[in-house]
């Protein structure tokens, strides 16, 4: 047979080349009309007044009042409401719909809306605690207090907006009594289930329809539900079709994004000059409201080790909330920032202790059947050395070490290591996603992959079919994969965490296989499959014990810079990466991945810079909030080595995020070397930079 | 309302309408040609480039009597020429396209470049490539499809 | 709605001018962002636009001995493959925007814009640009430096249009430029700078300039500075290198934004000169 990994051509690629592909702004229905968000002005404030205009025939306002269920939108966390009742939490939180045929006598309405605040005092310090998690491996109490060598840093992350090319949107529609909802989500679920919560309804009144999705990254994740709720509980009201587009501006202001961090390590350093016990306080900033903040936090804490073993660990964790935007779901979840700090911070206890960091690591990495972070096993191998050694040959890192390492030289190179656990943390796969998949096959032979995951443009629809047409042994030509609309395909979970190659794909094998047994030629078939938890998998949620994820998927990147002496800016050189992803589904699917997911990771560490000021964002267009464009972008050099997953289809594991989360300590740690100082914030710019180099001790 | 005469994709257009409008508006909402997308509103991502007398132009920020009396094509109008084949399979040679919302644009940026240097170097590309933002696939693979093109389509440009 | 005017000639542009108060309208790369609503309306002008990108009469490069003419409505990719666009003045524009809008958009419109992060104004100081402002009745020629006043502030009267752009012609034989953005390409200026400067046989500096943006309310450029290291040599210029870095410390006057901040403008700018002055 055919090796799977062999690119094919993207099944949806002439029709995005061509244009021809319709995104939900391209819809457009009879009698459709508009809305309009109305937002609060205020970081924190009670709403004393809300004065509208008299409306012209044919306007409405939709607010909570309208609202049929209860007034929140349900993720993890209740409490991130549809619309704002009695008081705003953050700039830009949405108070009403404006709803009308034209745009022009939309905006005029607004333009007539006044909101009388009451101002409050609004907190935007790590100081009130909404999630706090805390678990232990080994001893780590004795351990601290018989090793007093003890050293600590505190590293610190900024947002990241998932600068999606497309911005959010919906247009929702009445089916009779029926609300539809279709959009560019990445979780189809997702929404319909808020939207039931919201609209205290049957499940069955409500269906949602993924569009062809612009870009994702995780800011299409929870996000949309807030939309999708609104929007459903404005087309009851009105019924007729609306529309809801998010010009950039708002999109960059009011949707989620990378919680900024800061993240205390201490290590007790043993005689041997090795870690034997690791403290990590972690502080995510929510924003106004936790959504699903608490998930993104047990993400981050169980990263604490990264790609290394160390036996004795106190690791906790806060999500803080602040009158700002809620923050939330994007590639990596809340991997990049610890990621980012436990990689300094290995380089900067080698460098206190005064030894070779490369040395230091490849003492702590860690090997197949070493016990987790949190207690569970590296049960697959780990080639993580034979990795390493490939990067540093192909970069030539360790020559280069020693060049750039001459202070007067501004060059400089890093490596990071990391991992990223495969499928949501914990029991999230058995106990809360529970997979179904559903395999039709009608009385043409055409084979139908009913399934709820989204390709956002990682490629999901080619590899899952490869994967069906590879099991079943037919061609790519007698597959369908749709995008996904809940009345046909079953929950397969939402398109997030690196779980849908390996669980939805694995899925689709197991039931592909199936179908293959039933085949009946010219007559229909259906077969289905769900999830089923691996029995070694255990996992305790209250202690964080055990396996937190089935498998991780490895990789190691060098990122080489050059430091301009004038003006502090950094030129990326190059950026070589090896990666264990299993099995490649396609190579030129997941050396997409790569690329795209390098270009973030390193953005991530030195160019994109957003801030708020009093609660407001101030990079709010593609103009102030820079993203890399074609120029910035480095050379990339990428390989893949194969380590299959048994239980992945054909070995596979995650690579959505796992081409992300180590961008940005590599180019923290070459602008380290470059400069000769100690990192730890990103992103590193210039300015950063500048401050740095005037600051002369290290 | 003025009037504004201008030939898209090889047709003549005449229309009587507001002619501060954006172009991208008139050409999605009048003319039913929703190849160019709009990403940024502001110049800054390319995804509602057209080709404007051949140059790449963002129709976001083209007051519509911008284009009185001038030759304009969209990825609907360029998806029929030979040249457009030729971009087609490199990009998916290459593996250039993941959500597709920037590829429109890229394929006009790239017939813009193509057709003042039909041999560019990798920097030359990059640069025509400035306005066309991607958050998707890191550009590298698309500069690679550009190579390819250039090669491959020698004597069409 | 406002009524708009697409003139056939500039003949006509001057007429509407005299007439109306109307917004002139070059490319559309400032105003269409800045005048912008929602996806779908137009953008929100409290005047009637006065187009003048179709005036062919207004695209024109041409040169005498001593000058190089820029008709106003000439956009940046022309001008950056022109033969006779003065060197600096090309690397300038060559990291402006992207393709796209350089393909529409003008010097006239990024003068008059008036942004004190403005790129092309850099080669305009530098150089002495002078415009011509062309109205019904007068034709009068200002030079680039009295022309602005301040932030989106100039000189401009209510019936004016720019429709030429003037350089002198004057030999660099040192060119130093160098624009800071968040990203290398298509960004607006953290700061930028152009020096150049003649040396001359003799080791002589004939001429030498400095120019600025984004550090103060307009650009920066110190002509009395200029004029005490004009004529000296090499060697001596070198030990007026304190001199200088503090004349141009106290003349620039950063601030703090979204883009960056007014240390690093400050301590940018100041290595930025020095490093003009130690490769001379
Ligand atoms: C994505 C993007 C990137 C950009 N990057 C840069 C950059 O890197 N560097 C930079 O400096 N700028 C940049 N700009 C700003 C802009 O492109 C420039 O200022 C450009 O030169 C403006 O020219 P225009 O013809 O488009 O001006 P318009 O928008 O048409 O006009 C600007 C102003 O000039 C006036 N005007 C125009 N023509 C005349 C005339 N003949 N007589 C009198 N008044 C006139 C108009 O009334 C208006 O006030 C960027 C803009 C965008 C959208
Ligand atoms: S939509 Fe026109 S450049 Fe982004
Ligand atoms: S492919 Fe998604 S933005 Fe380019």
């Amino acid at each position: 047979m055919k090796d799977i990994s062999k690119s094919v051509e993207k099944i949806d690629a002439k029709e995005k080349i061509s244009g021809r592909m319709k995104y939900v702004s391209d819809y457009k229905m009879d009698d459709m009309l508009y809305a309009k968000t109305v937002r609060s002005t205020q970081c924190h404030a009670k709403i004393k007044a809300i004065h509208l205009p008299e409306l012209p025939k044919g306007y409405y306002t939709v607010d909570y009042r309208d609202i049929p269920g209860e007034n929140f939108v349900k993720m993890i966390f209740e409490d991130w409401p549809v619309f704002a009742e009695e008081t705003v939490n953050y700039i830009g939180e949405p108070i009403l719909l404006v709803v009308g045929k034209d745009k022009a006598v939309i905006q005029s309405i607004i333009r007539d809306i006044t909101i009388d605040y009451e101002p409050l005092k609004p907190t935007f310090e790590y100081t009130k605690s909404e999630v706090h998690y805390h678990y232990t491996k080994g001893n780590p109490k004795p351990i601290f207090d018989k090793h007093n060598q003890h050293i600590e840093y505190t590293y610190k992350t900024g947002y990241q907006e998932q600068a999606y090319i497309e911005p959010q949107g919906f247009i929702a529609y009445l089916e009779g009594e029926r609300i539809v909802l279709e959009g560019s989500i990445q979780a189809p679920y997702y929404v319909k289930n808020a939207v039931v919560n919201t609209m205290a309804c049957e499940a069955d009144a409500i269906r949602v329809i993924q569009t062809t999705v612009g870009g994702a990254f995780g800011g299409k994740e929870e996000f949309p539900s807030v939309m999708g709720c609104q929007l459903a509980v404005a087309v009851h009201k009105i019924k007729q079709p609306i529309k809801l587009i998010y010009e950039r501006e708002e999109d960059m202001e009011v949707t989620t994004k990378r919680h900024p961090s800061k993240i205390v390590m201490t290590a007790a350093i043993d005689s041997n000059q090795k870690i034997a016990g690791l403290h990590a306080r972690v502080a995510l900033d929510g924003g106004a409201y936790v959504g699903l903040s608490s998930v993104v936090l047990s993400r981050a804490m169980i990263a604490a080790t990264n790609a290394y073993t160390i036996d004795h660990l106190d690791i906790e964790g806060d999500v803080y909330r602040t009158h700002t935007v809620p923050n939330g779901a994007f590639r990596g979840f809340g991997a990049p920032q610890m990621i980012f700090a436990i990689e300094m911070f290995m380089h900067h206890i080698a460098h206190t202790l005064k030894i070779d960091p490369f040395a230091f690591r490849m003492n702590h990495l860690a090997k197949q059947g070493d016990l987790t972070s949190t207690s569970g096993t590296f049960r697959d191998p780990i080639l993580m050395p034979e990795m390493i050694k490939k990067a540093c040959d192909i970069s030539n890192y360790h020559e280069k070490v020693k060049t750039y390492s001459d202070p007067k030289v501004r060059k400089g190179i890093g490596m990071s290591w990391f991992f990223h656990g495969c499928g949501f943390t914990g029991s999230g796969e058995a106990k809360h996603i529970n997979a179904k998949v559903k395999l039709k096959k009608d009385d043409q032979d055409v084979v139908h992959l009913l399934i709820a995951a989204v390709d956002m443009g990682q490629g999901a629809k080619t590899t899952l079919m490869k994967v069906a047409s590879h099991v079943l042994e037919i061609p790519l030509s007698q597959i369908r994969y749709a995008n996904p609309d809940t009345d046909e395909v079953p929950d397969s979970g939402p398109t997030v965490a690196s779980r849908t190659a390996m669980i939805v794909g694995g899925l689709v094998a197991r039931a592909s296989k199936q179908l293959k047994a039933k085949w009946a030629k010219g007559k229909e078939v259906v077969v289905y499959e769900q999830y089923q938890q691996p029995d070694y998998v255990k996992w305790d949620e209250e202690t964080f014990t055990g396996d937190a994820y089935p498998a991780y998927s490895w990789g190691v990147n060098i990122v080489e810079v050059e430091v301009d002496k004038a003006t502090y800016e950094v030129d990326v050189k190059k950026c070589w990466s090896v990666y264990d992803i299993g099995k490649s589904l396609d190579d030129l699917v997941v050396l997409g991945q790569a690329d795209g997911g390098a270009a973030q990771g390193i953005a991530y560490g030195y160019l994109e810079v957003m801030n708020h000021k009093d609660g407001k964002i101030q990079q709010k267009n593609m103009t102030d909030y820079i993203i890399p464009t074609a120029v910035d972008m480095a050379q990339t050099e990428t390989h893949f080595i194969e380590n299959p997953f048994a239980l992945g289809p054909y070995g596979a594991k995650g690579a959505g995020e796992l081409t992300l989360v180590g961008g940005a300590p590599a180019v923290a740690l070459a602008i380290e070397m470059a400069i000769n100082k100690h990192i730890t914030k990103i992103p590193v710019t210039p300015e950063f930079i500048m401050e740095l180099m005037q600051n002369d001790d290290r | 309302m003025t009037t504004v005469k201008f030939t898209l994709n090889g047709k003549k257009v005449t229309l009587e309408t507001d002619i501060s409008r954006r172009f991208l508006d008139v050409l999605r909402n009048d003319l039913n040609q929703t190849g160019p997308k709009e990403g940024c509103g502001e110049g800054e991502c390319g995804a509602c480039a057209v080709l404007l007398d051949g140059h790449s132009v963002n129709s976001c920020l083209l007051p519509l009597a911008y284009v009185h009396n001038k030759e304009v094509m969209t990825i609907e109008g360029y998806a029929e020429t030979e040249r457009y084949k030729v971009l087609e399979e490199a990009f998916i040679h290459e593996g250039s396209v993941q959500c597709g919302i920037c590829i429109p644009g890229m394929m006009i940026a790239a017939e813009s470049l193509l057709n003042q240097n039909p041999n560019p170097s990798e920097t030359s590309i990059r640069h025509s490539l400035s306005g066309n933002l991607c958050r998707c696939t890191g550009y590298n693979m698309i500069v690679k499809a550009i190579q390819r093109a250039a090669q491959r389509g020698k004597g069409l440009w | 709605m406002v009524k708009h005017y697409l003139p056939s000639s500039f003949q006509e542009a001057l007429e509407i001018k005299h007439q109306e108060d109307v917004m002139l309208i070059a490319g559309g790369t400032d105003l269409m962002v800045q005048h912008r609503t929602w996806s779908e309306l137009p953008p929100q002008f409290d005047k009637p636009l006065l187009f003048l990108f179709n005036l062919a009469e207004l695209k024109y490069i041409k040169k005498d001995a001593n000058t190089l003419y820029i008709g106003s409505m000439t956009d940046l990719e022309t001008l950056l493959y022109h033969n006779d666009t003065p060197p600096c003045l090309k690397d300038i524009i060559a990291l402006m925007a992207s393709p796209a809008i350089r393909y529409v958009c003008t010097l006239a419109g990024n003068i008059v814009n008036a942004s004190p992060a403005a790129d092309s104004l850099l080669a305009l100081y530098a150089l002495d640009a002078k415009l011509v402002l062309t109205s019904l009745k007068e034709e009068r020629i200002v030079s680039i430096e009295s022309f602005i006043t301040g932030p989106r502030q100039t000189i401009i009267k209510s019936n004016e249009i720019i429709k030429e752009i003037q350089l002198p012609h004057q030999p660099f034989n040192r060119v130093h430029f160098k624009k800071i953005g968040g990203r290398k390409s298509d960004a607006i200026s953290k700061l930028a700078f152009l020096g150049l400067a003649n040396v001359n046989q003799d080791h002589q500096i004939d001429t030498f300039r400095i120019v600025l943006n984004a550090v103060a309310p307009t650009l920066i450029r110190l002509h009395e500075t200029e004029r005490t290291v004009e004529g000296l040599s090499l060697e001596a210029f070198k030990h007026q290198k304190d001199a200088l870095l503090e004349a141009y410390n106290t003349a620039i006057k950063p601030i703090d934004d979204q883009r960056s901040n007014r240390t690093y403008r400050r301590q940018a700018a100041l290595n930025l000169i020095r490093q003009f002055i130690e490769t001379l």
